[in-house]
């Protein structure tokens, strides 16, 4: 669609579409040469492991973004999650327990959906509001306290299947769920369709309000697997678990090329957006920069990376603004 | 959009159809000022206290920081932008303006005008950083959703980083002067002075909204930014001024801020983003953009304060605090939806 609207120079257009991996690489490279075990095997690993729940939020916020809404309650409902397992269902096997929690997480999203459908009230204000609300209901629970798990939790939590860690696995599993959902079914089609014309999606005969809902409960879905990927590494919550980690997720997605105004983007891009904020974060410690600087670093770079996917847009838009002074002179 | 742009057909309406009080309430513009005495009223009995001349110049002296950044917000609101960058400007504005006027930095001790220079460091932090958002907005066709996020989280850590460097225990800059720490703390004959600080801003930005061309400059682009364009409105430079008010707006209230806690620190306003935005659109300012007064950012700060106080009084802890104040968010958010359905079938 961009390549026909805008001729030639496809070579620019083609490093603008891939920044997030063209960034990866420059970063790997740069990195790679300034401390020589940050390109071992282990630390790659152990990247992905740290992005893992960060990656799996995000992939939920990617549904969300991608049918124009936002969820700013993601990191109240990992703590929600988190409170809940540890103070309610400690004696319950994983098995039991893991898919009570998912669900806690995917009705928190029902109930975000529930106001932004049904009284229409903006998704920015309703997350917001249950954002407090989630958080407040659960540090009441967990009486402002560290919040303990189960033991078989955190060997969950130190597991690895085939040597692959189980965060690993897990990510895996909800991306290339989420990666089918999107690109292969017809709730994925209608999905992007919603996020780019609400209202023709409605004329087509999609039931408009029956996506956002999904979209939400996949949201808090993702939120609450998260929340159990985190709990299984840290062995403790306290009470500032999830605290202000819907920041790092909108990043990771954004960074992703996921636009804030729904129809465009995907969660491989997120993937790599999760990844991306890791390496930069994981680097920095490898070669023993300033822990103050680590904010600065990363902001910019997800400055600059929004900048350039950004800057494709701004051309579209260079050329909408010219028809407009071809009609006014 | 299409909504708030009946004012005639809503004045005719009365005569078609007399809507029940609930309805003329629900409608009303000062339905949060409404909501705000019945809180109070429900508190009453409980809590006598919350009634009291004390407590209430302890709210507003309270509550004109928050007001004065959440006015800055409702410009770039109406234009349809956020600017989640606010409390990030409020703390590198603190440690950068206290650093020139204490021993720690001291930048500007031996100027001879210390605290002019401080509060001029302020300004210049909050201007920039606005500009710097306005620009990437604008020029550069960003998302302002984006573009703060990313200026929030690269100034938070700024004035961590600043405050590291220039400290001896790395945390905060004590000493401030006791003529700065006055703007935040004096009073005259009983009113304290950040309420002369917030009434001026209040009024300048009301003015600046209602009475000029700069006014309807904003409220146009926010309905509709193409036929803003279309119609001459120099899209670009307005959106990008109203960036650097927030951000003016973000500094002023950080001198109030810093001077009330008599210290420079970096993690000033740190939890207030949410409280910014959502007092505004709790008065009834649209994140959509296009509608938004200074009296409803007004009225949805009061709001908040009221209810934080309450809290406070009832001596809650931190944990119902958050569920309640959630809950009232969204209460008012609810109500808003309900009026905008009402206005439609009007």
């Amino acid at each position: 669609m961009i390549a026909r609207g805008v001729p030639g120079n496809r070579t620019t257009l083609f490093l603008l579409q891939n920044t997030p991996v063209l960034l990866f690489i420059v970063l790997i490279v740069g990195f790679g040469m300034m401390s020589p075990r940050f390109l071992s095997l282990v630390n790659f690993v152990n990247i992905v492991v740290q992005a893992a729940h960060i990656g799996i939020i995000a992939i939920g916020m990617t549904f969300v973004l991608l049918v124009g809404g936002i969820d700013l309650s993601v990191g109240a409902n990992m703590y929600v999650v988190a409170a809940v397992l540890g103070l309610f269902l400690q004696d319950l096997p994983l098995s039991v327990s893991f898919p009570l929690v998912i669900a806690i997480g995917v009705s928190f999203g029902w109930v975000n959906s529930w106001f932004i459908t049904r009284l229409r009230v903006p998704a920015f204000i309703v997350t917001l509001s249950t954002l407090f609300v989630g958080r407040g209901l659960a540090l009441y629970f967990s009486g402002n306290k560290m919040v303990g798990f189960s033991p078989s939790v955190l060997s969950l939590g130190r597991a690895s299947y085939l040597g692959v860690p189980s965060a690993i696995w897990a990510f895996a599993i909800v991306f290339v769920v989420a990666w089918l959902t999107l690109s292969q079914t017809t709730f994925g089609r209608q999905v992007y369709a919603v996020g780019a014309d609400p209202e023709a999606s409605a004329k087509a005969g999609i039931d408009v309000r029956r996506i956002l809902v999904a979209v939400y409960c996949i949201a808090g879905g993702c939120a609450a697997i998260g929340g159990l990927v985190s709990l299984s590494q840290v062995a403790v919550a306290s009470s500032t678990f999830g605290f202000q980690k819907e920041f790092p997720v909108i990043a990771a997605t954004v960074l992703g090329g996921t636009s804030l105004f729904g129809g465009r983007g995907g969660v491989l891009g997120t993937v790599f957006g999760a990844v991306l904020i890791q390496t930069v974060e994981n680097g920095l410690v490898m070669t023993n920069a300033d822990p103050y600087l680590y904010p600065l670093v990363i902001s910019a770079i997800i400055f600059i990376a929004v900048l350039v996917d950004s800057s494709r847009s701004a051309i579209l838009e260079r050329l909408e603004r010219r028809q407009i002074r071809v009609e006014r002179g | 959009m299409s909504t708030t742009t009946l004012p005639t057909e809503r004045a005719a309406e009365p005569a078609r159809r007399r809507p029940r009080i609930a309805e003329r309430l629900l409608m009303s513009e000062y339905l949060v000022l409404a909501l705000t005495v019945l809180y109070v009223l429900i508190l009453w009995p409980i809590v006598p206290s919350i009634a009291t001349r004390a407590t209430m110049l302890d709210v507003l002296a309270a509550m004109m920081p928050l007001l004065v950044v959440a006015i800055g917000q409702t410009f770039v609101l109406i234009v349809a932008g956020i600017d989640l960058s606010a409390p990030s400007i409020l703390a590198t504005a603190s440690v950068v303006g206290a650093s020139m006027m204490t021993d720690d930095g001291g930048f500007a001790l031996a100027s001879g005008i210390p605290i002019l220079a401080g509060i001029v460091a302020f300004v210049a932090v909050g201007l920039l950083i606005g500009l710097f958002n306005g620009l990437c907005t604008t020029r550069l066709g960003m998302p302002a959703f984006i573009v703060t996020l990313t200026t929030m989280m690269f100034f938070s850590g700024f004035a961590l980083f600043y405050t590291a460097a220039l400290t001896d225990d790395g945390s905060s800059f004590g000493d401030l002067p006791a003529s700065f720490v006055a703007i935040g703390q004096g009073t005259v004959a009983g009113v304290p002075y950040s309420l002369g600080v917030a009434a001026v801003v209040m009024g300048v930005a009301h003015l600046v909204l209602s009475r000029t061309v700069f006014g309807r400059w904003l409220y146009a682009i926010g309905r509709n930014p193409r036929a803003a364009a279309i119609s001459g409105v120099p899209v670009r430079r307005a959106v990008t001024w109203a960036f650097v008010i927030s951000g003016l707006c973000a500094a002023i209230a950080s001198v109030l801020y810093t001077g009330r806690l008599e210290t420079g620190t970096p993690v000033l306003g740190q939890r207030i983003l949410l409280d910014i935005v959502g007092s505004a659109v709790i008065g009834g300012v649209s994140l959509f953009g296009g509608t938004g007064k200074v009296t409803q950012t007004l009225y949805g700060v009061l709001f908040l304060s009221v209810v934080d106080k309450g809290l406070q009084l009832l001596g809650l802890d931190l944990a119902s605090v958050f569920a309640i104040k959630g809950l009232v968010i969204l209460l008012a958010a609810v109500l808003d939806a309900l009026r905008r359905r009402l206005i439609l079938r009007a």
